[in-house]
């Protein structure tokens, strides 16, 4: 059954920024991630901020989206605003320096979480999953089983829609049998959710099992081909992009 | 040559396999039925690796005593639920998801993956998320998932009983090509239909399989067909009859043929006539459920698109996956809030609780610490008395055939049996005045459906309305008055049950492809006039 997409889920299409390689994507959002909270002056963000107009127009995302993508951040971002800029010791007022410097908190946050929307909605679970992983590769060093991680990360994502339909379906069990989930104040909605909670674990264990099952009938290990070809000039070029824009941010006074 | 020799295995203390011995050549297909808890799923993952047995060998190829890996990459294994058996979020990286694991090259994993795709008809998906496909669809790609390792044997372990009847039969012609290409495969099955064009048929019984010859001697066997439980099914008990009066059963049921050898509709009323038709009534007494003038859409899907229609007696809500039954369904039971439109019990607008639900899975409806407070929780919600809760608690389960001594214990520690029966008698207990059964029989042996069938015939006489979502139509319209047909979200049809059952035309209307007993009905009456 068809639901409307989570915010940031994956939305099919085919721009510029679909067609990127997602290794690409990963690495030019954590360097935007470096300059975002790296840049030093007003130029600098507005740098960053040109980058990620340029991602939003290049992948048709809303800047709507990006508000909708702040929402649940926004008591913590309004609040650190205000915290800024009120001055409570000595002579209690406004200060002008300290509001600047939670707005400029608010727009390091706003452009992180504009351009992981930007990555996220044009990329496959999977294909992210596996970019993730090629960024994490040098931790293979270190003993990190990156491939696994890989692995879990794809299964976790597929799992969400599934996890969903389930809460769904049993919530509808106990509805009709006359439980009234939403009634009753705090605790006793607390009370009809952990009711949701028991069959839902239940059936998230035997689920797992039965998949790590399946798994090992297809014969997973933990190491796996990387589906990833090598890199196309665009990729290497947004990446450079982004690297340049990133250094820039950091230096720019 | 796929073998086992001499197998037991299980999961608990008692094991369900007691030293089994089969085979599967290359190009064979062999057919294992059986009663629900008789072994053959364990029997069946012994084959492919993914349960150790406790004694006895297993001979691949030759070689005694493979090794985990060299069994899985041999031995496909499809289950009944694709849900268990899809990894990824996307279809192409599903069916990529083996190869990779074998370490196969980049190019060969994606020429494996076209390959496997085209093989199921799912080539135009390939960019399409897991989750917004059909459950038919989705049991396709767990078939393309496996056929991409190239599997020189494939176990399906009751892989169509959650299909519908198109789907199934596409799933037949996909192993039939892969027979033809030398695969070996053992299927496990509960559907009378999966015997045709088998090589062999097993009987489950004590642990052991026993072989039962060709399609044409299992199914003219009286005997065999009461150990597989198959003599409670009225499709296998028509085709029994027409292969005593001459019928030879082919590569698939013909219903044209097996209509000839048939002498009358007693031939499809089952061993003891439990099957036969129900005498027409005008319109059947007790409450109705209606929707009316109900649409739902889930973003821009539309499920229901103005939909008005009446549950009274047993009534059946037919379509192929998609066509909005089980959005329907929800809406008559009160739990989801059509967007336009409302549901209503005797005039009144439907509140969640009056009308019981139940799913095919009884673990989505189990909470309580004990079974005879998950049993009790629906009257004690409803009057507020624990103490006459308990007791409706008690009468329920005794209607249903849960024990006594189950009452104490985890409502999820039982098998899958019990389980259900208690998760049935959950909804009996609160005694509604209608219920909505969602897919109620799919992956039940032919006693537990015949078993199924009684109890809502019971809930019926007993003055209750019931809506039946059901893929299984033919033995579903016996037991039923009416008949309503959905596609797309519309009502396309409605018909007495007894008009429907002879009806194939009104299945086809609907796009669905009609069930073997409906068109030997037909045939039958046909002949006759």
């Amino acid at each position: 059954m068809t639901r409307p997409g989570a915010l940031g889920g994956y939305v099919r299409g085919d721009t510029p920024v679909h067609a990127l390689d997602a290794r690409a994507k990963v690495a030019a959002l954590i360097l935007a991630t470096v300059g975002s909270f790296g840049a030093r002056s007003w130029a600098g963000l507005a740098l960053m901020g040109l980058l990620l107009a340029g991602a939003l127009a290049a992948s048709r995302t809303t800047p709507r989206a990006v508000l909708r993508g702040l929402r649940p951040a926004l008591v913590i971002l309004s609040f650190s605003l205000l915290a800024n800029a009120v001055v409570l010791v000595g002579q209690p007022g406004i200060s002008w320096e300290g509001l600047l410097r939670g707005a400029r908190a608010v727009v390091r946050i706003a452009l992180v979480v504009g351009l992981a929307l930007v990555v996220s909605s044009t990329t496959t679970p999977p294909a992210l999953a596996e970019g993730l992983a090629a960024v994490m590769a040098p931790l293979r060093v270190v003993g990190v089983p990156v491939g696994g991680v890989s692995t879990a990360l794809s299964v976790a994502l597929r799992s969400i829609p599934l996890t969903m339909e389930e809460i769904e379906r049993i919530r509808c069990a106990q509805l009709a049998r006359g439980a009234r989930l939403d009634a009753g104040g705090v605790v006793g909605r607390l009370r009809g959710w952990g009711q949701v909670l028991v069959p839902l674990i239940v059936g998230l264990f035997r689920r797992a099992d039965e998949l790590a099952r399946a798994m090992s009938d297809r014969c997973y290990t933990g190491e796996q081909t990387s589906m990833a070809g090598p890199l196309a000039l665009r990729d290497g070029l947004v990446i450079a992009l982004f690297a340049v824009g990133a250094a820039l941010a950091l230096v720019l006074w | 040559m796929l073998e086992a020799r001499g197998v037991w295995a299980g999961y608990g203390a008692e094991p369900v396999v007691r030293g089994a011995s089969l085979c599967v050549a290359p190009g064979e297909r062999v057919v294992l039925v059986g009663r629900n808890g008789s072994g053959k799923s364990t029997l069946a993952r012994v084959l492919n690796g993914s349960v150790r047995p406790r004694r006895g060998t297993l001979v691949l190829d030759g070689a005694a005593g493979p090794v985990r890996t060299e069994l899985a990459r041999a031995v496909g294994f499809v289950r009944q639920d694709p849900r268990n058996q899809i990894v990824s979020a996307l279809v192409e990286d599903e069916v990529a998801f083996g190869p990779r694991n074998l370490g196969l090259a980049r190019e060969e994993v994606s020429e494996r993956v076209r390959e496997a795709l085209a093989a199921t008809g799912l080539s135009s998906l390939g960019g399409r998320m897991t989750s917004e496909l059909s459950g038919g669809q989705q049991q396709l790609l767990a078939v393309a998932g496996v056929l991409a390792m190239r599997p020189r044997y494939l176990v399906l372990d009751e892989a169509g009983s959650q299909l519908d009847e198109a789907t199934r039969a596409r799933l037949a012609d996909i192993v039939d090509a892969l027979l033809a290409r030398g695969v070996g495969v053992l299927e496990v099955a509960h559907a009378p239909e999966a015997v045709f064009g088998a090589t062999r048929v097993l009987v489950m019984s004590e642990g052991t399989p026993v072989c039962a010859g060709a399609p044409r001697d299992f199914l003219g066997s009286e005997e065999l067909l009461v150990r597989s439980g198959l003599s409670d099914d009225a499709l296998a008990w028509a085709v029994h009859e027409g292969v005593r009066s001459g019928y030879v059963p082919g590569r698939r049921l013909d219903a044209g043929a097996l209509a000839e050898h048939l002498s009358g509709e007693a031939d499809l009323e089952g061993r003891d006539g439990f099957f036969a038709p129900r005498a027409v009534a005008c319109a059947p007494a007790g409450p109705s459920v209606d929707l009316r003038d109900v649409s739902v859409t889930y973003g821009d899907v539309r499920a229901l698109a103005d939909v008005s229609l009446a549950v009274s007696g047993v009534t059946l809500l037919l379509g192929v996956s998609g066509s909005g039954k089980t959005t329907a369904g929800r809406v008559l039971a009160g739990v989801q809030e059509p967007d336009e439109g409302e549901a209503a019990l005797d005039g009144r607008p439907v509140v969640p609780g009056d009308v019981g639900l139940a799913f095919q899975r009884p673990e989505d409806q189990l909470f309580a610490d004990t079974v005879l407070d998950d049993i009790a929780y629906g009257p004690l919600m409803r009057t507020g008395d624990a103490e006459r809760a308990h007791e409706a608690a008690r009468r329920a389960a005794e209607t249903l055939g849960v024990g006594e001594e189950l009452f104490e214990q985890s409502p999820f520690e039982l098998s899958g049996g019990q389980m259900r029966r208690v998760a049935l008698a959950g909804v009996a207990a609160a005694e509604p005045a209608a219920y909505v059964f969602d897919e109620p029989t799919a992956g039940l042996d032919a006693p537990s459906r015949r078993a199924l069938l009684e109890l809502v015939r019971a809930l019926a006489s007993g003055g209750a309305a019931v809506a039946v979502i059901t893929h299984d139509a033919g033995e579903w319209l016996s037991a039923a008055d009416r008949v309503v047909f959905l596609r797309q979200g519309s009502v396309t049809a409605e018909a007495p049950a007894a008009r429907a059952l002879a009806a194939p035309e009104l299945f086809r209307e609907t796009g669905l492809r009609p069930p073997a007993l409906v068109e030997l009905r037909a045939l039958v009456g046909r002949d006759r006039d």
